[in-house]
């Protein structure tokens, strides 16, 4: 191994040397802040340990990892996402569970699972990916031991995510049994020169898309979705909804790319189907809910719809619009969970849609915190989450593919009204005095990072040309 | 009939594997559920033995190496989170774990 290749890995290695730090700390002294700023430590690091290796892409460690401009700008939006998550746990866990050292030590390795799935081009590096990313978070989603829909969470995601994965793992065998390659790149070459895909390997490649499609909770197996969110502590719910998924998706578009799988189009027509119905249930379910983690986890479904549209439409641009896409998605979504979270008491989580009826005359801040947080889910003008739909849109345009388009729309109304209900809730004046409201914590901590998370949106939305340079830079870079 | 070693153990891998699934399906005991996925899961290795000896490669052994290792530690998460259950339902019936609805 060269130092190079030790350099372009520095994001993951600081992960998982902070992890491993992390848990002698614990050992040694069992100190809650403690190990929060050293978490914090090392989450800026990572961060900072991006920016070299921007010199030395494309670099790819033969056979298992490739770190490429793509991989890279995920890493960093994975690691800033982390940062973001850590920053509002501190409060949420102080007062809620005996022993909250631990859960730094999860998060991290469930990071570094994350930070391998992007860079993988390998069966074996995406499945340790997946494994670790997964296997951290069985023990994150049951965290809080005293709450009892907690470890039914923690089972239900672990029973099911065991199953995708047995899938995933069965499609890569019948993959490799019948291509003899387990590298992107390698079957990709097997495919081209065989030029038809043989009968194994289409049920392989259904088969680990079941795994896939798990993972990404897009329908139909979206079920665990809502309950995972709802039992799963806060911050661990922001972790699921962004970065867990996120690294998979990015996986999903190498090995596609790779494979160069929208060239095949009865695939193509399956993730169409698919990526529709994600839009219209996650919307449709996410109407009739009032707990507001249920709706989350069902507008992440339909989100991951969204994402599959400008998937769908491939090329640069497609690819572009993903991109963008994450960028505004990550913050929007770890914000408007970080609102749940300062608005939690020590106790109970402030998770009902009635918890929030009036909040603009009690607490005006958070208030217009969360509105923008919530336009930025919705898509409104002047917020990151509208540039993101402006680029999906402009990526199915430049592919020709109107349907997908009409339904994007349709399905961006939809979702209007319930973000826009629970906006409506704030500002209603109240008219029932009788009822006692949670007592928020609000942490300071969180409050200055829901503050810069609103200027990241409203920056985003107001000036996207920064970051959309930076990605286009990126992407001719590939090439 | 002379039937080819590979497909004759890529067959029996996908014996088990739906075994596997439809056990899952139809079990509603926790620890058995666990065990359902267990067998799926050695169902995917075997088929990696068996497609790394027809190509005269070990990746396919590395493979099954990681799902060993893989489902030890997801068995011992998933046993503790059963036990964790069991404390508080005094059952190991999946439908009576499941509470939250909507």
């Amino acid at each position: 191994m060269t130092f190079d290749d030790l350099l372009s890995l520095g994001p993951l290695f600081n992960i998982c040397g902070g992890a491993v730090i992390a848990m002698l700390l614990v050992a040694i002294w069992r100190n809650h802040r403690l190990v929060y700023y050293f978490t914090l430590l090392v989450y800026i690091l990572a961060l900072a340990s991006v920016v070299p290796v921007a010199k030395l892409l494309p670099h790819i460690i033969a056979p298992l990892v490739v770190v490429d401009m793509f991989a890279l700008f995920n890493s960093g939006a994975i690691v800033g996402s982390g940062l973001i998550i850590v920053l509002l746990s501190y409060n949420y866990f102080e007062e809620r569970e005996e022993r909250k050292e631990e859960y730094y030590l999860l998060l991290l390795l469930a990071t570094a699972g994350a930070l391998v799935l992007v860079i993988s081009r390998h069966f074996m590096s995406l499945f340790l990916g997946l494994e670790m990313l997964s296997i951290s978070l069985y023990g994150l989603i049951a965290y809080l031991r005293a709450r009892q829909r907690s470890d039914e969470a923690g089972i239900k995601y672990l029973i099911l995510a065991a199953l995708s994965s047995a899938f995933l793992l069965f499609g890569m065998a019948l993959v490799y049994g019948f291509t003899g390659h387990m590298d992107f790149p390698g079957i990709g070459a097997y495919l081209q020169q065989a030029g038809s895909v043989p009968l194994p390997v289409v049920a392989g490649f259904g088969l680990m898309l079941i795994g896939i499609g798990f993972k990404l909770g897009i329908v139909p197996f979206h079920m665990w979705a809502p309950d995972i969110y709802e039992g799963a502590p806060l911050p661990v719910a922001a972790f699921v909804a962004t970065i867990s998924k996120g690294g998979v998706l990015v996986v999903l578009i190498r090995f596609f790319q790779d494979v160069n799988g929208t060239q095949y189009t009865m695939l193509w027509w399956i993730l169409a189907i698919t990526a529709v119905a994600s839009m219209f249930v996650g919307n449709w379910l996410a109407l009739t809910q009032q707990n507001i983690k249920r709706m989350l986890a069902y507008s992440s479904i339909a989100h991951l719809g969204y994402l599959l549209v400008a998937f769908l439409a491939g090329k640069q641009s497609g690819l572009e619009a993903i991109a963008f896409y994450l960028v505004a998605y990550f913050p929007t979504s770890i914000g408007a969970f970080g609102v749940l979270i300062v608005m939690s008491s020590s106790v109970q989580d402030a998770e009902t849609a009635e918890d929030y009826r009036g909040l603009f005359w009690r607490y005006p801040w958070v208030a217009l915190a969360f509105t923008v947080m919530l336009l930025s889910l919705a898509g409104i003008p002047l917020t990151a989450g509208f540039i993101g739909k402006f680029y999906i849109v402009l990526a199915g345009a430049d592919g020709n593919h109107w349907f997908l388009l009409l339904m994007l729309v349709i399905n961006s109304v939809i979702g209007l009204y319930y973000y826009i209900r629970i906006v409506a809730m704030m500002f209603r004046t109240t008219e029932t005095p009788q009822r006692t409201f949670i007592k928020p914590a609000l942490p300071l901590a969180g409050n200055i990072t829901l503050g810069l998370v609103v200027l990241l949106l409203v920056g985003l939305g107001v000036y996207p040309s920064a970051m959309m340079q930076l990605i286009q830079q990126m992407m001719t870079l590939i090439r | 009939m002379n039937i080819h070693p590979t497909t004759a153990g890529m067959t029996l891998a996908g014996i088990l594997f739906v075994l596997g699934l439809i056990s899952i399906l139809i079990r509603r005991n926790m620890i058995f559920m666990l065990l359902s996925v267990e067998i799926m899961l050695n169902a995917a290795g075997l088929a990696f033995i068996v497609a790394s000896s027809h190509w005269a490669q070990p990746d396919g052994q590395v493979m099954f190496m990681f799902i060993l290792s893989m489902a030890a530690a997801e068995v011992s998460v998933g046993l503790a989170l059963i036990l964790q259950l069991y404390h508080q339902l005094k059952s190991l019936d999946s439908d009576e774990a499941s509470r939250m609805r909507g």
